[in-house]
């Protein structure tokens, strides 16, 4: 698992979608995170990290490559907009509902 | 694992999920450009545990329910996930381990006109995780 910063995050999410395009899928998943860098603890062993509140995980993969970020309030305005504006541009392959004369005209002759 | 078959119940049941739990609760989205179809997925991961201590005679239902709801999603996956969901131990009444079983909230598309909805749950959730937990509610 591959931990990028946001901005080299973003472009190799943009391979990923690239290289997926005629086969595969994109798989993005996105947690809470509390900032912990060590394993949970065992029973009875001491807790000794202080949450942090303000962090989200964000992790991509296309089955084979992983690669993940951690975005904190600080940077979200700013990633939120490249992301947002990545996955519109990105998935694109989906049927769009077009009640123009043309559907009409294929559903007539069916 | 429900299937919802509108937007706007998916957002509402993913939005309170996550206020429910936000430390637990995960968002998923699966694109598939070659087969033109889009999945998110919001859970909370939590497995319905039978019974830990107590000798049960289904032991490890919660966990092989969970493995397979995590692989087999569109095939039998769904007879588990009947089991799960009610999460009703067989036999013993448990005294501790969690009733409430699991969300697995899921929404599937192939429409262009819903990759905006997602996108913006998406980011309505992603500023609510980073957001403070005094101000957490926030209105758009």
């Amino acid at each position: 698992m591959v931990l990028l910063e946001n901005d080299s995050f973003l472009t190799e999410l943009t391979r990923l979608f690239q290289k997926c395009r005629t086969s595969g899928s994109v798989a993005i998943t996105l947690k809470k995170y509390d900032g912990r860098t060590k394993p949970v603890p065992r029973k009875g062993h001491p807790v000794n990290y202080e949450p942090a509140d303000n962090k989200c995980l964000l992790r991509a993969s296309d089955g084979k490559k992983k690669i993940s970020t951690v975005v904190s309030s600080k940077e979200v305005i700013k990633f939120q907009m490249a992301y947002s504006n990545l996955l519109r541009a990105h998935m694109d392959g989906l049927k769009k509902k077009d009640k123009k004369s043309k559907s009409k005209k294929t559903k007539a002759t069916q | 694992m429900p299937y919802y078959q509108t937007w706007e119940e998916f957002a509402r049941a993913a939005e309170k999920l996550y206020l429910t739990a936000p430390m637990k609760v995960r968002v998923v989205i699966k694109y598939r450009h070659c087969d033109g179809n889009l999945r998110i997925k919001v859970t909370d991961d939590a497995v319905a545990h039978t019974s830990l201590r107590s000798p049960c005679a289904t032991p490890s239902v919660g966990w092989s329910g969970v493995k397979l709801a995590a692989i087999g999603l569109r095939t039998s996956g769904s007879l588990f996930s009947g089991v799960l969901n009610h999460s009703s131990p067989s036999g013993s009444p448990t005294d501790k381990s969690e009733f409430g079983g699991f969300q697995c909230l899921q929404y599937k598309t192939d429409q262009a006109q819903d990759v905006k909805k997602i996108e913006k749950l998406h980011g309505k959730l992603m500023r609510l995780m980073v957001s403070k937990e005094s101000g957490a509610m926030e209105t758009d």
